[in-house]
């Protein structure tokens, strides 16, 4: 690797490592990756901060998300505009959060802002029934949608207001520890 | 209106500060069951920092002026409020000077030292962004739903000043920590890339400024050593990322089958890097040193290779540093003297209490993380939200997935029928068969030891003690690891066949259930072989740690060989068949538990043979690196995911927990019987001579007492490892230990239970306040329009005033409400002549008694109504507090209108008023209560009585009052 790398200066790489789980050697993996979806947009030399945004098709086209269902929720959510346009920052939080390294209540609190499609910080029933038809197709009978979505909400619900907070949904997580390894995007 | 302030200015007693007591009283009171109550007091505490920012900091006193143009009232009543110590009503946040004083300081350092613009200024409510500030803004923001939008204009500007508190207040958490802890923190914080950045430049110069002022070349030079040793640990955690093996092919079978299945290679690995650590242990310091001295093996003139030796390990073999007859007793003398004896035995010992401290601290971490008291409760949640597995990124697997899934929720629906249906024989039934084909299963197991037993046997009434075998005689060695190979392969496949038959209620249950017969059939076979070489074959042959070593190698061997065939035949035959002749059966699932448990069997082979052939673990590593491989493409051709995809880390957890307990317990407790008790043998190895393995540090012992120095570790010897006084204190405290954890857990487990409650109980409280908050907003309002209507015809009334009046408390308040109303009825029959009967609906009760009695009607229509609310209110007071606040501000700002009727601090007034307020809410309860049955003659009078209980009180307040001045 060396100190050949004009890309970032050191001072940018070291605020990249403080605040993601990535070293230096994948943070510029990441940085190729993220070029290479838009080689013509992405300029090979970040030290000024270029505004460049990658609009949603092209990062919704990688490989790691393509067939993901939600995968247009995990580029709002991680978007400074919410529409899933990224900047290389917002980039590299996605999978600075999706990785190993991320603790349990990171990933949980991002994984509720997916789960939480019209953004009013419940997951409420439509949320559900949203994430219901991603899973599964809309292959489901409408009553199945919603005997599965009061099942859920009967489950996690624990205050009874019909809907999941932030704390249900924590609540949930730490019993689910499966999540950990799910929750997760190999770079 | 204003004749409420005049009443107060007629009774300040009522304005003193101690009854804003009660309120406080009051709102502390809720604080433990009510969380709305404590939101809304929190909120209205950041109001007043707010406005108080304002004066104070940018200067602009002009009250009226105040930025917040729709919302002036507002404001003018959090500036009121101050004084009358609304802020001390929140006892849970820091007293907002302490903000104000931070926010100063740190305005004044980022105007120093943070040139740049600070990060992306929190813009506006709706924006989505900006809700990512830690969770509090967020729910505050959702308490109040935008309906007013000169309320939503407040909300925001405060919510602003609000996030810039906290992020000094995170700034200023954060500066102290060492730079590690600062980084995990930065980096856990739940922002966006550019926040993270703007927080950390600010930490950074926070912390450069606290330095400049004593800036020494020794804070220079940490700052750089420990810039530097950063640097050095990202750069050895990404070599270590490079080292990784088999990341490429990870990532592509965990996109392609999931997390269940990757967690069984992901164990392989496991599995291949212990054996790597093993190998190198042993092999650097029992091997090597032999290899250095005596190159070449001693073999007898007349053995050669032939190729077979291969398969049997015996021949050739048996002569070389393999096993345990090829090392030496003796001390090797070079640059230093190396005692083979000691080296043997300690790198034995020390590998053997190494493989206990990994595999315990790897089965506690993996308890730890993926223990679950009660995972089937939420099954549903779990399968819908955090079964998506993120890793897939195959197209066919998504779909498959995407089906599975359906099928389990559906499945999941009809189970909670199922098991409603299941009546006392079908349950017998269930039962019978479970206990048969146990029965079945631990017959099975044990008839396979049985014969294993009796084949050994055989065979070694066959074979010879003999330098060399003949070809035919090494052959015959093969039959019984043939044999316990294939009954490893095909007696699971009866066990598989005897769980289509069985009903189990859980996939898990299912799973655990096979696996648990597995284990019972592997252990039984291993027993047997132990059994055999400890007791027939130690006393049999003159190098018999040798033997019992090629016995082993010739079961890692065959045990390796039916792998392969057992992927050959399990899934690639079956999956031919599958596709082209039974279309039915379809593509196999790849078997995670059967596979794993063989990976278990495997590595206890090699742990029961680390003592007779040191060396198997390099067998174990080229065995393990091909079944990689071999798994691999076995699985991308033949197999396809699991259709069930269990908990994954649960398994993985029962699995390491599995490989320590029966599997490598029972390995251990078999190296260390052999080392205590058997006799070594005669003829070869390193400990031959001696009456047991362990009697070497006896010997070594003895040599250490020519040595001066020494002295302790032969006190060590003599006082602790052969004094069963140390052994048995040892016991005793593991023992009270243990028992001290048991019950420390068993109150955790109490603790739980009762917290659990606590949120469902608060969960209740919750949902019954909110439903009463909203009936209570309706009735609230048309009360409102009637006072505004009568406060003329009231003004004639002082007494009543005295009642409204101190209604700082809001109780009170109340009351008065109710009292009015009940006046107001009053005044108007006694204008009228006839009752008015306005709320006759409201109660059927009430109906039969106006039939009863036209002129108890009026009085009985308020009684309830005013119970009504005052019982709601004794429940959720907050709440009637917020709104009656709200609904009726013009009210409170009469009152709040003449604040020089406040400092009149009569205490014992005030307890009297308590007292009123007591007396008040009994009376009204008590009629309540009595109008339950609908007996108009009697309950007049009672009513009545009361509320004279309730005159009395409040007579004696105002006497008391009196007295007082």
């Amino acid at each position: 690797m060396g100190n050949k790398q004009t890309i970032f200066t050191t001072q940018q790489l070291d605020a990249y490592q403080d605040c993601t789980y990535f070293t230096r050697k994948e943070i510029l993996r990441l940085f190729y990756r993220y070029r290479d979806l838009a080689p013509q947009l992405v300029p090979l030399d970040y030290t000024s901060h270029p505004d460049v945004k990658l609009p949603y098709e092209l990062i919704g086209s990688m490989p790691e998300l393509k067939d993901n269902p939600f995968r247009q929720r995990i580029a709002e959510v991680f978007s400074e505009d919410g529409e899933g346009n990224m900047t290389l920052d917002d980039f590299l939080d996605m999978f600075s959060v999706l990785s190993e390294m991320a603790p349990r209540d990171l990933k949980a609190y991002y994984a509720f802002k997916i789960y939480d499609f019209n953004n009013d910080d419940f997951i409420c029933k439509s949320d559900l029934e949203k994430t219901l038809n991603k899973l599964t197709r809309n292959e489901l009978t409408e009553d199945e949608v919603r005997m599965v979505c009061e099942k859920v909400i009967d489950e996690a619900d624990l205050d009874n207001d019909g809907r999941l907070s932030l704390e249900d949904f924590q609540h949930m997580i730490v019993r689910a520890p499966d999540f950990l390894s799910t929750f997760h995007i190999r770079i | 209106m204003t004749s409420y302030s005049h009443g107060g200015f007629h009774n300040p007693a009522y304005h003193d500060s101690e009854t804003l007591e009660i309120d406080r009283r009051y709102s502390r009171k809720t604080d433990h069951t009510n969380p709305y109550a404590r939101e809304e007091v929190a909120w209205r505490g950041s109001n007043n920092r707010t406005v108080a920012e304002h004066g104070s900091m940018i200067q602009t006193v002009s009250g009226n002026d105040s930025p917040y143009g729709g919302w002036q009232e507002e404001n003018r009543r959090g500036r009121e409020n101050i004084p009358m110590g609304l802020i001390s009503t929140q006892p849970g946040r820091t007293p907002w000077q302490n903000d104000l004083n931070r926010s100063t300081s740190y305005s004044n350092i980022d105007s120093q030292y943070n040139p740049s613009p600070p990060g992306p200024p929190p813009s506006s409510i709706t924006g989505k962004s900006t809700i990512r500030w830690r969770g509090n803004t967020m729910r505050r923001m959702s308490m109040f739903p935008n309906t007013d939008p000169a309320y939503a204009a407040f909300t925001e500007n405060a919510i602003k000043n609000e996030m810039e508190n906290e992020e000094q207040n995170l700034v200023k958490e954060l500066v102290p920590l060492s730079t590690r802890e600062r980084i995990q923190a930065i980096q856990e914080l739940p922002m966006s890339f550019e926040e993270k950045k703007h927080i950390r430049s600010q930490v950074l110069a926070f912390k450069s400024s606290n330095q400049s002022r004593q800036c020494t070349c020794f804070t220079d030079c940490s700052e750089n050593v420990s810039l530097f040793f950063r640097r050095c640990g990202y750069a050895i955690r990404s070599t270590k990322q490079t080292l990784g093996l088999w990341q490429g092919t990870m990532k592509e079978i965990g996109g392609k089958f999931g997390t269940s299945v990757l967690s069984y290679f992901l164990f392989l690995k496991w599995l291949l890097m212990f054996n790597i650590f093993s190998f190198l242990v042993n092999f650097s310091f029992i091997t090597i040193p032999v290899l250095v001295f005596e190159p070449s093996p001693n073999t007898p003139a007349n053995v050669t290779f032939r190729g077979l030796e291969l398969l049997t390990g015996a021949g050739y073999f048996r002569y070389t540093v393999m096993y345990y007859g090829g090392y030496s007793n003796e001390t090797l003398h070079g640059l230093v003297d190396y005692d083979m004896q000691l080296s043997y035995f300690f790198t034995i010992a020390v590998y053997m209490a190494l493989c206990v401290f990994v595999l315990v601290i790897s089965a506690t971490n993996s308890f730890k993380n993926n223990y679950t008291p009660e995972a089937s409760a939420s099954n549903g949640a779990w399968q819908l939200l955090c079964s998506w597995d993120f890793r897939v990124t195959n197209e066919r697997a998504v779909r498959q997935r995407k089906n599975n899934l359906r099928v389990q929720l559906k499945e999941s629906l009809s189970e909670n029928s199922y098991s409603e249906q299941l009546t006392l024989s079908v349950r017998l039934k269930h039962f019978g068969i479970y206990l048969g084909f146990w029965l079945l299963s631990i017959g099975l197991a044990a008839g396979c030891g049985a014969s294993i037993f009796f084949l050994c046997r055989y065979e070694e009434q066959r074979t010879t003690d003999s330098v060399s075998w003949t070809l035919a005689q090494e052959a015959e060695t093969l039959v019984v690891p043939f044999v316990v190979s294939l009954m490893n392969l095909v007696v699971p496949l009866f066990y598989s066949l005897f769980n289509k038959f069985e009903h189990y209620s859980s996939q898990r249950r299912k799973v655990y259930a096979l696996v648990l017969r597995n284990v019972f059939l592997r252990l039984s076979i291993l027993g047997v072989l132990c059994y055999h070489w400890m007791n027939v074959v130690s006393k049999k042959y003159s190098c018999w740690e040798t033997i019992v070593g090629q016995s082993l190698y010739r079961l890692v061997i065959f045990d390796f060989m039916f792998l392969l065939l057992g992927s050959f035949f399990g899934e690639f035959l079956r999956n031919v068949i599958g596709t082209t002749l039974l279309p039915s059966l379809g593509v196999p699932d790849f078997d995670i538990a059967r596979n794993v448990l063989e990976l278990i069997y495997a590595q206890t082979l090699s742990w029961v043979g680390i003592y007779f052939s040191p060396l198997l673990p390099a067998i174990q590593i080229l065995k393990f690196f091909i079944l990689f491989y071999l798994k691999k493409v076995s699985l991308t051709r033949n197999c396809q995911p699991p259709q069930r995809t269990g908990r994954a880390a649960q398994m993985q957890t029962a699995f390491i927990c599995l490989l320590f307990f029966p599997f490598f317990v029972g390995s251990l407790s078999i190296v260390g019987y052999t080392a205590w008790s058997l006799t070594p043998s005669t003829q070869c190895g390193p400990f031959k001579g001696l009456n047991n393995t362990f009697s070497v540090v006896a010997v070594w012992m003895e040599e250490l007492e020519e040595i001066p120095g020494a002295d302790w570790v032969i006190w060590i010897y003599q006082r602790v490892i052969r004094s069963e006084v140390f052994y048995f204190l040892i016991t005793i405290i593991i023992i009270i230990i243990t028992y001290m954890f048991w019950q420390i857990s068993q109150g955790r487990k109490e603790l739980i239970g009762i917290l659990k409650q606590q949120i469902v109980n608060e969960g209740k409280d919750k949902s019954f306040l909110l439903d009463k908050l909203q009936n209570l907003q309706k009735p609230n309002r048309s009360n409102k329009r009637h006072k505004q209507m009568n406060t003329e015809k009231h003004s004639k009334r002082p007494e009543d005033h005295s009642s409204g009046g101190p209604s700082k408390s809001n109780a009170m308040f109340q009351a008065l409400l109710a009292r009015q109303q009940l006046e107001e009825e009053e005044e108007r029959r006694s204008t009228d002549g006839v009752p008015v009967p306005s709320d006759i609906s409201s109660s059927s009760a009430l109906t039969l008694a106006m039939m009863a009695r036209q002129r108890a009607e009026g009085q009985e229509e308020h009684f309830t109504r005013v119970s009504d609310q005052h019982f709601s209110q004794s429940s959720g007071f907050a709440h009637v507090t917020q709104v009656t606040q709200r609904s009726g501000g013009q009210l409170t700002d009469g009152y709040y209108g003449a604040p020089e009727d406040l400092d009149h601090p009569t205490s014992s007034v005030s307890s009297i008023m308590m007292q009123v307020m007591q007396a008040r809410q009994r009376a009204e309860e008590e009629d309540r209560r009595q109008w339950a049955p609908a007996h108009p003659q009697n309950q007049a009078p009672s009513g009545s009585s009361a509320l004279i209980q309730a005159m009395l009180a409040r007579q004696q307040a105002q006497n008391e009052f009196d007295d007082g001045y």
